[in-house]
């Protein structure tokens, strides 16, 4: 059906169509994540105890169920543009709790590689892969520890990466492997 | 028909809608058939079973004289009584009918994209059957007389229904309860849904119905013991466990003239040991000697005599009514009925398996049983509902429904659904305003599934009351250290909203399981249980009251949850049912019993043993040992054919010409 369009770009997008149409739905979608994330996403029957359990729903706008309820639909957009996608700590605590036996966690890092696919990731984690390629941590060590582990009588370094810079190499060459610093690099210049 | 012709068989295939003739060519198989030895005539029908496709049956025989008969179908413990009456009717005997199961054991397995496969085996498996359906005998079946009496295993509000309707049918009725009195589940609740009746009122004059009739013989505290023999001949050994209180009765046989018990419960008032009664989930207390509740049935007292310090003051107490024996021991006795049913009921899950909601863990998150005994007017507070922590009136309260329900992470969760904590958590969330105004209630509900009658319309009473239903799953609860109460975390799912609700008090409606014990009780009986651990009904749909043991049969939530009308209704349906075979005055057994080849036998006795029915004996015959078939006991299970070294034995209707001819009809691929 034809979209009844005001030719006011502001109109059209608030008057736009919402409701949910067969064509919206990507059966595809919802089995690549079956594949990917190993668990039977498509058993969800929504109850709500997986948002119930994550501590990242009272504080966001996150809800884990709604992206188990997209992968059901097959709402591929929806969930891969969504940047609450990124919300999950990987707690597992709904995994824990799903009394359908899902694991909501996997499915939600399902999605993230497909939305990587798409060079849909947010600045953060881009700098974080960065980071670690730079420095073989996620978060380096800084002056303020330095100091903190020098008062505690710890080595101001641990014995990681810091200590022994010439293993950053082997890091590298993993993270090259699957051109993680690469698209990163892409990405981030593309913005 | 004449014995010694060549066999003419007819086979006919079925379509069963497009169950079969989906997924494979009906045509072809019957053209092949038509190419098969023996075979006079081959045809086909969508639904063999029905009037149209019978008589096709019936009037082949007769115009093809055939000799046997093959239909192509659905599975034998659907139809076969059904082909074998068609058979009879066209003048053949019955057992000359053979059936191939193509429906079960073929289409429905090779649904999608197996067309060619699928009609390929359709062809061996018609084959075979008319391989073997050359070599059938004529077999008679032989009758047994049944016993005029019946038992029912169970006495709550289902086994009580049986008792009383198999009674009220002219039937000698033995009711078998494990505790001391008879009532179950039904006289633990306050009120029942969606009526609001009070449950004792409704259940206890039943209660008393079963006392006085003549035809019931209430045994309480005994328990099944041992299960011998078959349908119409059931010898079945009961434990009377030591009571250590003589009944009025049982007094007087002992020529105490005037003494037994009479429930005056001084004995009680004496006794020095407490301990917690079950009957109110452990939150009253009661003594060593004991009754569950004031209207008991029978109204007798019991000793517990794993906590009896046997101090005898009770004795003392009793005084000349010499009621009381501390030195009891557990009797057995034995009876013989003709039929049985089992109405053992069920429990609740340990529901603290589930550690996220915190019952055992925080004292005013209970069990909704424990619900019902305090808000029940003769429970352990005479109806005043207060929450165990503080004893103080909680003024919100929160509902877990599907608790351990609808669950697949293993444990204790069941994945059923328990099909009857819905409504009674309405109830639950109605008795709360009823008693206590201004309160807040809270209901965790997934679906709330109020299909029976007049229920949707208490959801909508209930609703319209102030009750506040929030769709969400309860994913934790924790206690607020100090004032005892519960913070319940969920989503309100159609909000979209993480939850945390304060109350006072939380009510877990826990999933059921079977009762304890059923397992062992059901094996003595022969009968299975489904996948999800309830008994296994003998058909779902067209024989939900029967079991796979003939003359057995289930009543109540043993076979799988039910509310109180479900169950009653079953109750009844599995009474007329087990009535059927006495009223009858006999039952036919199917004649699949083994024979011994007296000439081959060479009595070594080996196979008596291997019978798992003691069908099997030795015995003298024309001076010889030989071994001697109970043809009643034997069910056919050809343990002992299969094992005979000398061939002696044979398994009718499963003879080793009739097998072996199946075997190498399947191996030669039709060519003779
Ligand atoms: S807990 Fe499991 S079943 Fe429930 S909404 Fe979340 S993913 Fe779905
Ligand atoms: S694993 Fe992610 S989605 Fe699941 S509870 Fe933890 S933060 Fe929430």
């Amino acid at each position: 059906m034809a979209a009844k369009t005001y030719n006011i770009p502001e109109l059209d997008t608030k008057l736009a169509d919402r409701r949910y149409h067969l064509t919206d739905a990507n059966p595809e979608f919802t089995q690549k994540i079956l594949k990917t994330s190993r668990t039977i996403a498509n058993m969800c029957y929504q109850c709500g105890t997986c948002t119930g359990s994550c501590p990242s729903a009272p504080r966001s706008s996150y809800r884990i169920r709604l992206f188990m309820r997209r992968c059901v639909l097959g709402l591929e957009d929806e969930a891969l543009t969504d940047p609450d996608l990124w919300l999950c700590t990987t707690c597992y605590s709904c995994t824990d709790r799903c009394p359908r036996d899902i694991a909501p966690t996997d499915v939600i890092m399902a999605m993230r590689n497909l939305a990587f696919l798409r060079d849909i990731v947010p600045k953060n984690f881009l700098q974080t892969c960065q980071l670690i390629y730079n420095s073989g941590h996620g978060v380096p060590n800084n002056d303020v520890n330095r100091a903190a582990r020098t008062k505690l009588g710890l080595p101001a370094d641990p014995p990681t990466t810091h200590s022994y810079p010439e293993f950053i190499k082997g890091i590298q060459k993993i993270i090259d492997h699957y051109g993680l610093k690469e698209n990163a690099d892409r990405i981030l210049k593309g913005d | 028909m004449a014995e010694n012709t060549e066999p003419r068989i007819g086979v006919f295939l079925c379509h069963c809608g497009t169950n079969i003739a989906g997924s494979l060519s009906i045509q072809d198989v019957v053209d092949y058939a038509k190419t098969l030895p023996y075979v006079t005539i081959a045809d086909q029908y969508q639904y063999m079973c029905s009037t149209p496709g019978q008589k096709k049956i019936d009037d082949a025989i007769k115009e093809h004289n055939l000799t046997g008969v093959v239909v192509a179908a659905c599975s034998p413990r659907l139809h076969e009584p059904t082909f074998r009456t068609a058979t009879k009717e066209g003048g053949l005997n019955p057992f000359r009918f053979e059936m191939a199961n193509i429906r079960e054991q073929n289409s429905w397995v090779h649904m999608h994209g197996m067309w060619e496969e699928a009609t390929e085996k359709a062809k061996d498996q018609v084959r075979m059957a008319v391989a073997k359906a050359a070599k059938l005998e004529d077999l008679i079946p032989k009758s047994v007389p049944v016993e005029r009496a019946a038992m029912v295993v169970g006495a709550g509000v289902g086994g009580m229904q049986a008792a009383l309707d198999l009674a009220s049918a002219g039937i000698k009725t033995y009711l078998i309860e494990a505790t001391p009195t008879i009532g179950g589940r039904m006289s633990q609740l306050d009120k029942t849904f969606p009526t609001l009746d009070c449950s004792q009122c409704i259940l206890t004059p039943k209660m008393v119905d079963v006392g006085r009739h003549p035809n019931i013989e209430m045994m309480t505290y005994t328990e099944v013991e041992k299960v011998e023999g078959y349908i119409g001949n059931f010898d079945i050994t009961l434990r009377k466990k030591a009571r250590g209180v003589l009944t009025p009765d049982e007094a007087t046989a002992k020529g105490i003239v005037g003494g037994g018990c009479n429930g005056c419960g001084d004995c009680a008032e004496v006794c020095p040991v407490i301990k917690p009664n079950p009957f109110e989930m452990g939150m009253a207390p009661r003594k060593a000697i004991y009754i569950y509740h004031a209207q008991v049935m029978p109204l007798i007292y019991t000793v517990d005599f794993d906590s009896c310090v046997k101090c005898n003051l009770c004795v003392d107490a009793c005084g000349d009514k010499k009621a009381i024996d501390l030195e009891m021991q557990d009797e057995f006795i034995t009876v013989k009925v003709g039929t049985a049913i089992l109405a053992t009921g069920f429990d609740l899950i340990p529901i603290e398996g589930k550690r996220e909601w915190g019952y055992k863990q925080f004292d005013n998150v209970i069990s909704s049983l424990e619900f019902e005994r305090l808000i029940c007017a003769s429970g352990p507070t005479g109806g005043h509902l207060i929450r165990p922590s503080d004893g103080k009136t909680p003024m919100a309260v929160g509902y877990v429904l599907c608790a351990g329900s609808r669950d697949n992470t293993g444990g204790v969760a069941k994945a059923y659904c328990s099909r009857f904590c819905c409504m009674y958590s309405l109830k639950h969330a109605h008795q709360m305003y009823e008693k206590i105004p201004g309160c807040k209630v809270y209901l965790f509900y997934m679906d709330i599934r109020s299909f029976g009658k007049a229920y949707e319309e208490f959801y909508y009473r209930i609703q319209n009351e102030g009750t506040k239903f929030i769709r969400g799953r309860v994913a934790n609860v924790l206690e607020d250290p100090v004032t005892k109460n519960l913070h319940v975390y969920t989503e309100d799912t159609l909000l979209g909203r993480p939850v945390d609700i304060e109350v006072e008090m939380l009510v877990l409606a826990a999933a059921i399981q079977p009762k304890e014990g059923a397992d062992v009780l059901r094996k003595k009986f022969g009968v299975s249980a489904s996948q999800d651990g309830w008994m296994l009904e003998a058909h779902p749909k067209l024989n939900p009251c029967g079991t796979t043991t003939a003359g057995v049969f289930l009543a109540g939530v043993c076979q799988g949850p039910k509310d109180i009308p479900d169950t009653v209704a079953q109750a009844e349906g599995a009474a007329s049912a087990a009535s059927i075979p006495i009223h009858m005055g006999e039952v036919e057994l199917e004649p699949y019993f083994a024979m011994c080849i007296e000439d081959l036998c060479a009595g070594c006795g080996m196979c008596v043993n291997l019978c798992p029915y003691a069908a099997l004996a030795l015995g003298e015959k024309n001076g010889r040992t030989v071994m001697v078939v109970t043809e009643a006991k034997c069910k056919g299970c050809g343990t002992c054919g299969g094992f005979c070294p000398g061939g002696a034995i044979k398994m009718q209707h499963f003879t080793t010409p009739q097998i072996a001819a199946q075997i190498d009809a399947f191996f030669a691929g039709g060519e003779q």
